[in-house]
């Protein structure tokens, strides 16, 4: 009983962390509503693009006018989901001597992160599912639905994993803050790396083989990618266990090095004047 | 001799930003790697695209890259020129803009030119390199052509400069917007492609409202032989009426300035 109570305390802390995040994103609602209207424009770009490209009816790289429309609304939902996150500000905490009162308060440092990361998916979300059923109401797509439950399971999976895979990731950016006040531009580069190699703007498979069996063992392809190519139903049961298999080495390889340098950054972070 | 005053401090200025700059040089080298690879990127799916469907709404593949380099171009010298508009919503939420009213020039010229990115000006070559490759590999290159290329590229110049100077006004006005300028470069960026790509009403939307077509497009059509006289003339008058609309919208903006952090 004491043990449920402790963990009910614990749980709270990262569920307030979670309510303070999006009480933040509706306190500049004017930069969230264009921070939103901007990435509604990135998706009618895309969307337009490929409407215009392939006809009804026709099929271009493999995919039909409804499967590529269907794949590039997904990876804008997934986006909102996965892609979505708060880890870019650890290594401004880190380089303005903020993490010294994290270090001193009751919470797991990457747990708090974390539950940041909730908020911002929460506000994500429920942004994103209003201007799509906007979009849907507007221009009224050819859309797939899935309805084999098997691959919706394994659907959902591989965006936690991709949500996962993500924070790592992001995380690990954020230690750079421990060595270096150049926080930004490695995240610009991760910026342009995932832009293109996540599959936001067009599926992977339409590269030549070579380099779409490169892009598979890079973790990129594992957050917007392979969950979107699961829903469309163009895998196999045995790739989708390849692939998530490769999901799970890397997460398992990025949260050890996260935990590697987070103890190298710490044992040689100093701060004063907080 | 305003002119010549301006000029030298426009020179000072960049200077004393390029220093800055190249304090963190990994920093700076990051960047500009960055930005070429973002080139490259959409680059390789536009090959990768009309490999496979041999033209792009009619255009062919040395059409559909002199409209990515035209983009690029006109992408560039803005960022190149008036990057100190990205730093601007910093200078009215800590009261620094206090300072820039009081000194003995002009604001709108320190809020634009204060801060020029020369790093940009790799980008800028790359660009051009990719205009003169791709337009001798053009079939119909005529000397109007040209010649309204020019005009065109700095009408466009004009038009992005009236929205720079609207997203300067409406950082005085609302000092909460971080996302303007970057709304900015979305809407730009739909003109990667040619506008031809979308379908109505965004077609006419990119065309009359947000003018990336005019600004984007259009130069790039007309080298081509593919503008009529009357779209070259709505570009010129469009672009004077941005630019007359967005100087009446900063002296708005600055009559209205409430000075926030002092």
């Amino acid at each position: 009983m004491l043990l449920g109570a402790c963990l009910q305390n614990k749980m709270r802390k990262y569920f307030l962390v979670i309510t303070n995040t999006w009480n933040e994103i509706l306190t500049y609602r004017l930069s969230f509503i264009l921070w939103r209207l901007r990435t509604v424009l990135q998706l009618l770009t895309i969307y337009f693009l490929w409407s215009s490209l392939i006809p009804h009816q026709k099929t271009l790289f493999g995919y039909s006018q409804s499967l590529m429309l269907t794949y590039v609304i997904g990876t804008s939902f997934i986006s909102s989901i996965v892609l979505s996150t708060r880890t870019h500000e650890i290594g401004e905490n880190i380089n303005s001597g903020n993490l010294s009162a994290f270090l001193a308060r009751p919470i797991g440092y990457f747990g708090y992160w974390f539950a940041r990361d909730m908020g911002d998916k929460l506000g994500n979300i429920t942004f994103s599912l209003i201007e799509l059923a906007f979009l849907f109401f507007l221009i009224n797509p050819p859309l797939f639905f899935q309805t084999d439950v098997i691959y919706l399971l394994f659907f959902i999976t591989t965006i936690f994993l991709g949500i996962i895979l993500h924070f790592c990731i992001g995380s690990l950016l954020g230690m750079i803050g421990f060595w270096s006040p150049e926080v930004w531009a490695p995240r610009f580069i991760f910026f342009i790396l995932i832009g293109f190699f996540a599959g936001s703007l067009f599926p992977l498979d339409i590269f030549p083989k070579p380099i779409f069996n490169l892009l598979q063992f890079m973790p990129f392809s594992y957050l917007l990618f392979f969950p979107l190519k699961i829903y469309l139903g163009q895998l196999s049961v045995p790739q989708i266990m390849q692939g998530i298999s490769i999901s799970l080495v890397w997460i398992i390889f990025l949260s050890g090095c996260l935990y590697f340098v987070w103890r190298k950054g710490l044992k040689m972070y100093t701060a004063y004047g907080n | 001799m305003e002119i010549k005053r301006y000029f030298r401090l426009w020179l000072l200025f960049t200077r004393l930003t390029t220093m800055v700059a190249f304090q963190s040089r990994f920093g700076a080298i990051v960047f500009l790697f960055g930005k070429l690879l973002r080139f490259l990127f959409f680059l390789l799916f536009i090959v990768v695209l009309v490999s496979k469907t041999q033209t792009l709404v009619g255009y062919s593949i040395w059409q559909i890259v002199f409209f990515f380099a035209t983009f690029n171009l006109i992408d560039t010298i803005p960022q190149l020129l008036w990057r100190e508009v990205y730093r601007f919503r910093s200078y009215v939420v800590s009261g620094f803009f206090d300072y820039i009213i009081t000194k003995p020039i002009s604001p709108l010229f320190r809020s634009l030119f204060g801060g020029s990115d020369i790093l940009d000006i790799v980008m800028l070559i790359i660009s051009f390199i990719f205009i003169f490759f791709s337009a001798a590999k053009l079939e119909i290159l005529t000397l109007m052509g040209i010649i309204s290329f020019c005009a065109l590229v700095l009408n466009a110049m004009v038009i992005s400069l009236a929205l720079h100077i609207f997203v300067l006004s409406i950082g005085i006005l609302t000092t909460e917007i971080d996302n303007a300028i970057m709304l900015y470069r979305d809407l730009t960026q739909m003109g990667r492609l040619p506008i031809d790509v979308y379908a109505q009403p965004l077609r006419g939307f990119l065309t009359f409202i947000i003018p990336v077509g005019i600004m984007i497009t259009f130069p790039a059509k007309a080298i081509m032989g593919l503008l009529s006289w009357q779209m070259l003339i709505f570009s010129f008058a469009a672009g004077l009426t941005f630019f007359i609309l967005s100087l009446f919208c900063w002296n708005f903006a600055l009559k209205h300035y409430a000075s926030v952090s002092s």
